[in-house]
């Protein structure tokens, strides 16, 4: 389309705050992108990525959403900013015809009124006016570039997160887009996932699409984009081809994930076996009730979201044996959907076994109250968000601490466990307004503050960043060798062999060690 | 034969004005009769049913004790217990009431069960009015059962930190607060990001629609929808001209 | 491909005056609607199945409920659209949640009041209709009370442009105030469209009136007058809490909220900020 010497989409970004009264998220910004080329832009999770994504995207539009100085040139016409009523406004919808954008969370983009993964796909189609002949031709050429093909008549609320990703893809360029911009595409992929999106990444670039990708590691695909941009505090601290960034060492640590952790089983505590099982499950099983037994909900049944479909199929665990003693750490592996989280949410009581038994400390969970059990199992769920509700992050972390601890002692735990994951700075903050890498850290700390003897975590690797990453390891390692029982679900073997005394994986409803 | 979502809601819906502007206690009792008989032959009888006691029960009750028990107007008297009275009057007037609202309300209940959400959808999704109402509508029913679901996740993670719903007011209203505000900063994030994905794909574009989905819309159906519309307003007409020459 | 295609027109003032006429027909019809049948009630509802009033009441309240939809949904922005089904769900699940714990209300606009107060008057309105329209797809027994919805919804949306929530033990007292004219308004619908009330609680209050004598409409009415106004003001109560509990950069993302500094903290024009750092935060909230 444009030509080879022509920036598909480019940007100069002297500033850009949000309408909250806040210092500038973006300054100092200049980047453009060429067609048929692949850039990172790889930052610490609140290095302002995501918000320079979203301005690239048309998807926080100048004047709407924030106030921008600099410029925006797409299609050869460049619309200057001055962070006045003044300034041109974006039309979003011309804008998505040329750059398309996927967010980190695929599921924010579906329309919520389409019944069918194909009529999702070809809503941007239809709101252009495209004749039926291109919309079918569309959806075929679509599904079978993005291995949808299976799925077309699938309900897009019931897909999986992979299947999403590739869903919310295929809407972002199905009106053929010079310019696709992904946010953190590759997070909670596994490795057959992917592989099949860097795949289809190279494929747009050969089409001649500029690909942006953004990204809070250096992760393996990227290794052959033509640019990086490492981007720190809102504003570009480098670029070049990956090549010269490495050689010059101007790639931060804390992007390349995995690179400085500790080797194999490195300073695991010691465990203190032959006492009473922090934890143990004895011959647990479970199955999820046949949907038709649960309570109608009007007319709407067709959307009725529950662990879908598993009449007939055998149970979710069948007979699971299990003992964490104090100061172990046990990594628990498992496909998608083997029912790792089903196994999770029986340690504290949220799911009942419907054989067998829970034993916390020894002593059975049946029949007492889930948030009496969390006085003794803490668990780390995989959307932090769920999991605050407070103010600030010092509320957050002291919340119902004075029913388990003295009143004058609660001040100073919460600080020690905002310490202990690196928050002590941020106590004052919002936690909502943290970023996603920091939300984890401080739903962990609120579990920590507890001094829970189990401690369960949830897929708690997914959204860190690379300094993210170290603190949860030091914390959980402390934790452990103050006594707690640690559970790690996991689908990141490389973290869970370099944290776990033991690994066991999750398949057919049986436990077997790795 | 298919029947076009606009045809169901104008059947529907001008049986529910004939029936409102009769106000006879046969043909209310008739087209009762009738909702129900539809709804089984199109196997919605079971979920109906509850969804329509949940309304009409209580709407029942509460007819029965205000007319039942007090109506002044009334003067044959069966009952008299100090201040309550029970006429026959009023009784005749809660079972004229009674029966004409759960006309209406099982008519329209039984067009929204037996209606297909995705072709209503596509009928109503074009430019302006029509297509945003098509959308919230559509939207909310596709939200209720996840936003429900969310709901669910948000306690289960909360009790998980050691919440304890326990008995009395100020607790329920403490947990109120915990679980709503997650809850609604979360929806209020997703919404966001979802706004901008629509616009981003046309979705406030002033230009000419297309429609991917096909819904059949033949002659014979929209002669019938017509009809249907003039009989309601005739109906209406009819009940509203003698009201106003003859006061 | 030139500039003109990458960004909008400025907005055109023929549309915003078809789009203010058809919101005061709208007005004047639910008006004219509520005036004609308190002046006419008294002969009906004794004599004849009723059906004129009952007629009426629904055609004139829906009628003004459907021009008010139409005169504003076109012209909300895709962010209000959005969140106008989150809030019929909200209306729907907290309603439900607050209604299985504090037993005498029913708190079904938490959402319908949400939007007034982040979107604005027009918007609430809106919202209030919609909710009902929606809703009747599985209680059809709310879709006649789709005016008083929306006057609700656009009373806490004046209320909210007005500053009444700039201070937390205003936002009660406003829902009470709203609560009161909401009630009125809906109490033909309740009497001739219903004959009742819709719950047995209600109705036995309903009931002691008629037995002192009253008429339908004034039984109904002082019915309303006893539940709406205390359960508007928990309603904007709850509302003040949610949205002081949001983050401050949601909260300042909706132009509503800062064109009328709808809620309590500094002013939060992006020219005169861009260099303060930690935000304070809202006032106490219990």
């Amino acid at each position: 389309m444009a030509e080879q010497n022509r920036p598909a989409l480019a940007a100069g970004i002297r500033h850009f705050a949000f309408h909250d009264g806040g210092a500038p998220v973006l300054g100092g910004v200049d980047v453009a992108f060429a067609p048929g080329t692949l850039t990172a832009i790889l930052g610490t999770s609140g290095s302002g990525k995501s918000t320079l994504g979203r301005l690239l995207a048309g998807w926080l539009p100048p004047g709407v959403s924030g106030s921008l100085a600099g410029y925006l040139e797409l299609a050869g016409t460049r619309l200057e900013f001055s962070g006045s009523g003044a300034d041109p406004r974006i039309d979003p919808a011309q804008w998505g015809r040329h750059v398309g954008f996927v967010p980190q969370d695929p599921a924010a983009v579906l329309s919520t009124v389409k019944a069918t993964v194909a009529e999702e796909l070809v809503f941007g189609l239809e709101n252009a006016g495209a004749d039926r002949a291109a919309m079918q031709a569309a959806v075929e050429h679509m599904s079978g570039l993005l291995g949808l093909r299976e799925l077309l008549e699938r309900d897009p609320s019931r897909l999986s997160g992979g299947q999403l990703r590739r869903l919310a893809i295929g809407c972002a360029i199905i009106t053929r887009p010079h310019v696709l911009v992904m946010d953190e595409p590759f997070a909670s992929l596994d490795a057959a996932g992917a592989a099949e999106l860097a795949a289809l990444v190279r494929n747009l670039v050969q089409e001649g699409t500029a690909v942006v990708i953004l990204s809070q590691a250096a992760e393996q695909p990227l290794l052959d984009a033509d640019t990086w941009i490492v981007l720190a505090d809102g504003t570009v601290r480098a670029s070049g081809t990956p090549a010269e960034l490495k050689a010059a060492g101007k790639v931060p640590d804390a992007l390349c994930r995995g690179a400085s952790q500790a080797a194999p089983g490195a300073g695991v505590s010691r465990v203190r076996v032959g006492a009473v099982p922090a934890l143990e499950l004895r011959d647990v099983s479970f199955g999820y009730q046949p949907e038709a037994s649960r309570p109608g909900s009007g007319p709407f049944r067709r959307r009725q979201q529950s662990p879908a479909s598993r009449d007939g199929r055998p149970d979710v665990l069948q007979n699971v044996n299990l003992a964490v003693h104090p100061g172990q750490i046990v990594a628990l592996t498992g496909p998608n959907g083997a029912g790792k989280s089903t196994l999770l949410r029986h340690l504290n009581g949220l799911l009942r076994p419907g054989s067998g038994s829970v034993l916390v400390g020894g002593a059975d969970i049946s029949g007492v109250p889930v948030g009496v059990t969390a006085a003794s199992v803490g668990v780390l769920f995989q959307h932090p968000r769920d999991q605050l509700f407070e103010r600030t992050v010092q509320r957050e972390v002291a919340f119902g601490l004075d029913r388990i601890f003295p009143r004058d002692e609660v001040g100073e735990r919460a600080q020690a466990a905002l310490a202990a994951v690196n928050l002590a700075a941020a106590a004052g903050e919002h936690p909502a307004e943290l970023s996603a890498s920091r939300q984890r850290l401080l739903a962990l700390a609120t579990v920590l503050a507890r001094r829970p003897s189990v401690l369960a975590l949830d897929e708690p690797t997914v959204a860190l960043d690379g300094a993210g990453l170290q603190l949860l390891d030091s914390a959980v390692r402390s934790a452990a060798e103050e006594g707690a029982a640690v559970v790690l679900v996991t689908h990141d073997l490389v973290y869970a062999r370099t944290a776990a005394h033991r690994i066991l994986a999750l398949e057919g409803g049986r436990l077997t060690e790795r | 034969m298919r029947v076009h979502p606009l045809t169901g809601l104008a059947v529907a819906g001008s049986t529910a004005v004939i029936t409102t502007a009769a106000a006879s206690l046969p043909l209310s009792l008739a087209v009762v009769a009738a909702a129900l008989g539809v709804s089984g032959v199109t196997g919605t009888l079971r979920r109906l049913l509850p969804a329509a006691a949940a309304v009409l029960v209580p709407l029942a009750m509460s007819l029965l004790m205000v007319h039942g028990l007090a109506f002044p107007e009334g003067s044959t008297v069966l009952a008299a217990w100090g201040p309550a009275r029970i006429t026959s009057e009023g009784l005749a007037f809660a079972a004229e009431r009674a029966s004409l609202l759960s006309a209406v309300v099982l008519v329209l209940l039984a067009w929204s069960f037996t209606v297909s959400i995705p072709d209503l959808v596509a009928v109503l999704s074009s430019r302006g009015v029509r297509g945003r109402l098509g959308f919230v509508a559509a939207s909310t029913l596709t939200l209720l059962p996840a936003i429900a679901d969310r709901a669910v996740r948000i306690r289960q993670a909360q009790e998980s930190r050691g919440l304890v719903v326990r008995r009395g007011l100020l607790h329920k209203v403490a947990a109120f607060r915990l679980q709503a505000v997650p809850l609604v900063l979360s929806l209020v994030d997703d919404a966001g990001t979802r706004a901008a994905a629509l616009e981003a794909r046309g979705f406030s574009s002033t230009g000419p629609r297309t429609n991917y989905r096909v819904v059949p819309d033949p002659a014979g159906q929209r002669l019938l929808r017509a009809v249907l519309v003039l009989a309601a307003a005739a109906a209406v007409a009819a009940r509203l001209w003698p009201a106003g020459t003859g006061g | 491909m030139s500039s003109s295609s990458l960004t909008l027109p400025s907005p055109a003032p023929a549309a915003a005056r078809r789009r203010r006429l058809l919101e005061i027909l709208g007005a004047l019809a639910i008006a004219g609607t509520y005036v004609y049948l308190v002046l006419n009630q008294p002969a009906d509802i004794t004599g004849g199945p009723g059906s004129v009033p009952a007629l009426i009441a629904l055609s004139g309240f829906l009628l003004g409920a459907v021009l008010l939809i139409v005169a504003v949904l076109p012209t909300l922005p895709a962010s209000t659209v959005v969140l106008i089904p989150v809030a019929l769900v909200l209306n729907i699940v907290l309603g439900q949640f607050v209604g299985s714990t504090l037993v005498p209300f029913y708190l079904d606009a938490i959402g319908t009041v949400l939007i007034a107060v982040l979107a604005g008057p027009a918007a609430g309105a809106a919202t209030g209709a919609l909710s009902s329209i929606v809703w009747s797809f599985f209680n059809p027994t709310v879709l006649p009370f789709a005016a008083g919805a929306a006057l609700i919804g656009c009373l806490a949306g004046l209320a909210a442009r007005y500053g009444l929530f700039r201070r937390f033990y205003l936002a009660p007292v406003a829902g009470f105030v709203t609560g009161i004219i909401g009630g009125v308004v809906s109490a033909p619908v309740a009497a001739f469209v219903f004959g009742g009330t819709s719950g047995v609680a209600t109705g036995a209050i309903v009931s002691a009136f008629r037995s002192m004598g009253d008429s339908l409409l004034a039984a109904i009415t002082k019915q309303a007058l006893i539940s709406d106004p205390m359960d508007k003001a928990i309603v904007f109560t709850a509302v003040a809490v949610l949205v002081y509990a949001l983050p401050r950069r949601t909260r300042l993302q909706f132009p509503f909220v800062r064109r009328h500094r709808v809620l309590a903290g500094r002013a939060a024009e992006p020219e005169a900020s861009v260099q303060e750092t930690a935000a304070p935060n809202a006032p106490q909230v219990p």
